[in-house]
């Protein structure tokens, strides 16, 4: 909210500069954004000057009368050449003199036009940043202008704005009154509103309009007042100066009064055209269902019956608290007036406002909390600067009707509770004068203080509202650092956070580099990812985007568009981890579960480009060797698995690894075709996926000590040729070498794979044999060789392959 | 003791000793004169064919050669191989300045490492972790924090909404409230996490991004314990000169309300770019329990106090590694990620 400085100090005596102000104005905590200069940026100089002779016509340009004029500034005259339709004699306007500056820099120096010296310029409001007018001329100025006066200092431009964001518990501060308020506590200075004297005649208020409140709940209170011969026309120029600099746009003298008020006060009032009002009956009510009523911006809604309309007895006039209607709107033909002065209902202006999608600064201040008692002040201000701008008489008094009294409020607050939050508190006599500086009486009641709020604090409700109000102002930096006294318990984190900083020391160490992913994504790549008959994806009501509607449902979807961003940034190597979550249905008071994940993905060179190491592509043994490694790092043992469960992978590169109780642990494969399409990756990727929730229910064996073997070990390899058949695996073989080699194998490792020209494999194991009681003879082993591959060729259609 | 059959001998083989370029010719020489053919063992072999009486005189005279010539061939074999070694790792020499095989280096996300050293201090402070969910029910996320429906401060926090009563958590506090239902005093937690906003990513706002809440609850807990452990939080943070400021806030769960900011530690103080000329960083929000907060969990105002403060990890990371854009920690562009290898 935009506040010109000088207006606060229509109310308080500033004793501070328009920074200092604001610097005391944030350490009580109001956030002044910024203080700007109200005068536009470069315009110095300038100056009220009076046209007092037009000496003669020097022909056309552009369409306009060149006019040669004489100005005067008081005390010196100037000859200077005006091009202005509205250029006549007795005109004061804004005149910039050789070395005045415009904004955007331009100095003004004497020029000749058509061979005639012009000694300064006569300017637009355009010229002088004022505004956009340029066409209709001169910027012309009041009567009361002082030839010689400073311009910026005559529209009282010479202002500073305090921009201030309002916190939604401080309506009281929404308004140049309630900051003035807040800075008369901080300063020690006495706020004054003086009560408006208002010129009231002719008949009672109570004899030309009635007001009914249907709706009790929602309207606790509803005045209003009737001026009669009003003349509705422009507003004087400091009163459009005023809402320009707040941000609003001058309308006519009746609104803009109210929107005046508006900002003053803060509350908000509406003006009707009194004659648009039939049986001069207003009646506040619900809306009907369905109902149709159009807004002063002219769009029509449609209502329901949870929104309160003002009307008269055939039609709704206003939408309460939000807009006025068109149909009663005050126009130029208005005469007389019906000024509304009401308090709405926070909750169902706040309903009404977002269902219309229709915020206004009314609005804005009713579902915030307006004040109450405040409003009859509100409606006499703008009833008295109606008159007075307007012209017309007020009728006497007002009708109020208050349905709703509003019940004194009085909070009990003992000092000793001021420390027990604080750990300190100011003496007393302090805290009181503290608070009564907020305009909160208090009265000692025991040890405690007995203190009333009045109606425009909202706010405070309970005690330590009241400390907090004491320690604001008294200042925060009157606390002192202390330490919390109490015993501390034993330390303990969730056993995840722990699983996940194994995990990332793992990967990291792996050379991958951790990513962080949003959680949403775009439904069709999700789709792309789904499996086969897997649910949807949870999706939001509400998404920024349609690209970021669905929740992550595949732990590689956020990994995936990060290789994107590297592989279109000329970072065709990438090895990419992230610890996430998807998200899925499920019961429980949150309707979802956030299964947690190691995602990781590949793609381009395994290792770096270097001397000496020769380049080569990952591939999906990297992929599911990452997962191994982390399983391996979290102490879970794995085996190969059967089909996995993840979509997105191509089917005949995808597979799992299941912990010894069959749970799937980890999936990897490459990613498929389709999917790299929608990611935009023109290059082959790899991922995997460690379930983390799996891994760690699956039982990590404890560490203990083996002894180490005392006898040699025999060593021997076994080779054998597959056929080009693709149904036989290296694990059902290594299974089967496993079961049969006996108890005293010791280690069982594929080391060599080939592939022949017609597409028979070999495959080759090392068979480590070892006795803990002896050393084994080369017969023995021997023999064992032998069994086995008898076995192996027995039991699969293999070959045996001599070394 | 010589012998001029033995001499003729032995001295040839002195000479092919001495005229050998390389341990293979002196190996070649050894066959020659000393091998199962040798000239020498073919002599010694030839003992018997001579009379008795010279047996002795020859033996002896060509056994003295044989230790000789072999003392002499191992001599002169060790200087040639040491000769030949010298020169074979000569012209292997390695050129040491070639870049060494390095294990791939990886690296963890800079939200990461500042998440990790939060954790770590206040787990030095006797503050557990504590999680829970991202998607959360209206009650936990608002109206248990005092932040009721209809209420503008809704405003506050522009909300991913999944039904009428489920949501993307829009701050950690939610986890106050279960951490405090699930247990009572004292209470010593915080809890890092992923929060949801429905914000349009830019420099400074991303729909995602990560907290740390704080809460302590207890018998005598006063906000000067809040100040003191925010002070001890950001010399170990920022470094030793760091200096804090509370300015009056207003957040719905907390009363009195404050937000923290601390010194520039570019500026000191004196005004710069980063910290807009106002010689203070925001970083946190903070304040006391709200007494309907304690009241909502079942904990009796009257008998405990609490404070709790959030902040936002990448705030915090962006002061610290001079981040300008928020949008980088989301990007994982691997020449952003590896700076923080």
């Amino acid at each position: 909210m935009k506040i010109p400085y000088r207006w606060i100090g229509e109310f308080v005596e500033l004793r501070l500069g328009a920074a200092a102000a604001a610097d005391r104005l944030v350490n009580a905590g109001l956030e002044v954004a910024s203080v700007t200069p109200l005068a536009p940026a470069g315009l110095a100089g300038v100056v009220v000057g009076e046209i007092e002779a037009i000496e003669r016509e020097l022909g056309e340009s552009h369409g306009h009368r060149l006019l040669l004029c004489r100005v005067s500034t008081g005390r010196e005259r100037f000859s200077v050449i005006s091009g202005a339709p509205n250029t006549t004699v007795g005109t004061r306007a804004a005149f910039a003199p050789p070395g005045a500056t415009l904004p955007g820099g331009r100095r003004i120096a004497a020029a000749k036009i058509r061979g005639v010296e012009s000694q300064g310029m006569l300017c637009s409001e355009r010229e002088l940043g004022l505004g956009d007018e340029h066409e209709a001329g001169l910027l012309v100025l009041d009567g009361d202008a002082r030839p010689g006066q400073d311009l910026v200092a005559h529209l009282g431009l010479d202002d500073h704005v305090l921009e201030i964001e309002i916190t939604p518990n401080r309506p009281d501060c929404l308004s140049v009154v309630g900051v003035a308020r807040e800075l008369a506590a901080l300063t020690g200075s006495r706020l004054r509103v003086p009560a408006p004297a208002l010129r009231e005649s002719g008949a009672p208020a109570r004899t030309l309009a009635r007001v009914r409140i249907e709706a009790p709940d929602l309207c606790h209170r509803f005045t209003a007042r009737v001026v009669s011969g009003v003349r509705v026309g422009p507003s004087p120029a400091w009163l459009g100066a005023r809402l320009r600099a707040v941000g609003l746009r001058p309308i006519s003298n009746v609104v803009d009064v109210t929107n005046y008020v508006l900002w003053e006060r803060g509350h908000p009032l509406h003006a009707f055209d009194y004659d648009t009002l039939a049986e001069r009956t207003i009646v506040v009510r619900r809306a009907g269902k369905g109902e149709r009523f159009t807004t002063l911006d002219g769009q029509e809604r449609v209502l329901d019956d949870a929104m309160l309309v003002i009307a008269d007895p055939g039609r709704a006039v206003g939408l309460a608290g939000v807009m006025g209607g068109a149909n009663t709107e005050v126009s130029a033909g208005t005469t007389r007036v019906l000024l509304e002065s009401a308090y709405f209902d926070p909750v169902s202006i706040r309903r009404t406002s977002r269902a219309l999608g229709l915020r206004t600064d009314a609005a804005y201040r009713f579902e915030r909390g307006a004040d109450v008692e405040a409003l009859v002040g509100a409606s006499a201000r703008a009833a008295g600067l109606i008159a007075e701008l307007a012209g017309g008489t007020l009728a006497r008094g007002m009708v109020d009707v208050y349905p709703r009294r509003r019940k004194p409020v009085r909070v009990r607050l003992r000092m000793s509770r001021v420390k027990r939050v604080l750990g300190v508190a100011p003496p007393a006599a302090k805290a009181r004068a503290i608070l009564a500086g907020l305009g909160l009486p208090t009265r000692a009641k025991g040890a405690a203080l007995d203190v009333e709020i009045p109606s425009f604090r909202r706010d405070l409700a309970m005690e330590d509202d009241l400390v907090e109000e004491i320690v604001r102002v008294w200042g925060y930096d009157k606390l002192r650092s202390t330490l919390p006294a109490s015993a501390v318990d034993v330390v303990t984190h969730p056993p995840a956070l722990h699983q996940a900083q194994v995990v990332r020391r793992a990967l990291a160490g792996a050379g991958l580099a951790e990513a962080v992913t949003h959680a949403f994504g775009d439904p069709g790549r999700a789709a792309l990812l789904r499996a086969a008959g897997a649910p949807e994806p949870l999706g939001l009501l509400n998404p920024l985007a349609q690209d970021a509607s669905v929740l992550r449902s595949h732990p590689l979807e956020g990994l995936l568009g990060a290789v994107s961003v590297n592989l279109r940034r000329q970072q065709p190597d990438v090895a990419l981890f992230e610890i996430c979550t998807t998200y899925e249905r499920a019961a429980g008071e949150t309707g979802a579960a956030e299964p947690r994940w190691a995602a990781i993905a590949l793609s381009g060179g395994r290792t770096a480009h270097a001397w000496h190491t020769p380049d080569a592509p990952a591939d999906v043994y990297d992929a599911k060797g990452l997962a191994e490694h982390v399983l391996a790092a979290l102490g879970v043992a794995v085996t190969p698995g059967g089909a996995g469960r993840l979509g997105g992978f191509e089917p005949d590169c995808h597979g799992t690894l299941v912990t010894a109780a069959g749970a799937v642990a980890a999936e990897f494969g490459e990613v498929a075709a389709a999917v790299r399409e929608a990611f935009g990756l023109d290059a082959p990727v790899f991922g995997a996926a460690v379930a983390l929730d799996i891994a760690a229910a699956a039982p990590a064996p404890a560490l203990a000590y083996q002894a180490l073997p005392r006898f040699p070990a025999v060593q021997r390899d076994l080779a054998f040729v597959l056929g080009a058949a693709p149904a036989l695996t290296a694990a059902e073989i290594e299974a089967a070498l496993a079961r049969e080699a006996g108890p005293l194998l010791r280690a069982l490792t594929l080391f060599d794979v080939f592939r022949f020209p017609d597409g028979r494999r070999s495959l080759a194991w090392r068979l480590v044999f070892q006795a803990e009681d002896r050393t084994l003879t080369d017969d023995e082993v021997n023999a064992i060789q032998a069994r086995l591959t008898g076995r192996i060729t027995g039991t699969f259609p293999v070959t045996p392959r001599s070394a | 003791m010589t012998h001029p059959r033995v001499d003729a001998v032995a001295q040839e083989a002195r000479d092919a000793i001495a005229s050998a370029r390389s341990s293979a010719e002196l190996e070649q020489v050894r066959v020659t004169y000393l091998g199962r053919q040798g000239a020498l063992t073919q002599l010694l072999r030839g003992l018997g064919a001579l009379p008795a009486a010279e047996r002795p005189a020859v033996g002896a005279a060509a056994n003295e050669a044989k230790r000789e010539l072999e003392a002499l061939l191992e001599s002169r074999l060790a200087a040639a191989l040491e000769g030949e070694r010298r020169v074979r790792r000569e012209s292997e020499r390695p050129d040491l300045t070639l870049p060494g095989r390095r294990p791939p280096r990886g690296a963890l996300h800079p939200l990461t490492r500042v998440h990790d050293e939060i954790v770590a201090i206040f787990a030095g402070l006797g503050f557990s972790v504590a999680e829970g969910p991202e998607i959360e029910t209206d009650y936990h996320n608002f109206e248990a924090l005092n932040i009721p429906r209809d209420h503008p401060a809704r405003d506050m926090q522009d909300t991913l909404y999944l039904s009428e009563s489920t949501l993307l958590r829009t701050h950690t506090s939610p986890v106050q409230i279960r951490a405090m239902l699930a247990r009572k005093p004292p209470v010593r937690i915080i809890v890092p996490g992923r929060v949801f906003r429905r914000d349009v990513a830019d420099t400074s706002h991303s729909p995602m991004f990560h907290q740390v809440e704080g809460l302590a609850v207890d018998r005598a807990i006063t906000m000067g314990d809040l100040k003191g452990t925010l002070e001890l939080f950001a010399r170990e943070m920022f470094g030793p000169g760091s200096r804090i400021r509370f300015r009056p806030s207003f957040f719905p769960f907390t009363e009195p309300s404050a937000e923290v900011d601390v010194l520039c530690f570019v500026c000191r103080g004196g005004g710069c770019r980063l910290c807009k000329q106002s010689g203070w960083l925001e970083i946190l929000g903070s304040g006391m329990v709200h007494p309907r907060v304690l009241t909502n969990v079942g904990y009796d105002p009257e008998e405990v106090t609490g404070w709790a403060f959030g902040m936002g990890i990448e705030r915090i990371a962006m002061l610290k590694y001079g981040i300008d854009d928020l949008r980088l920690f989301f990007d994982n562009d691997l020449r952003f990620l590896r700076q923080f290898a």
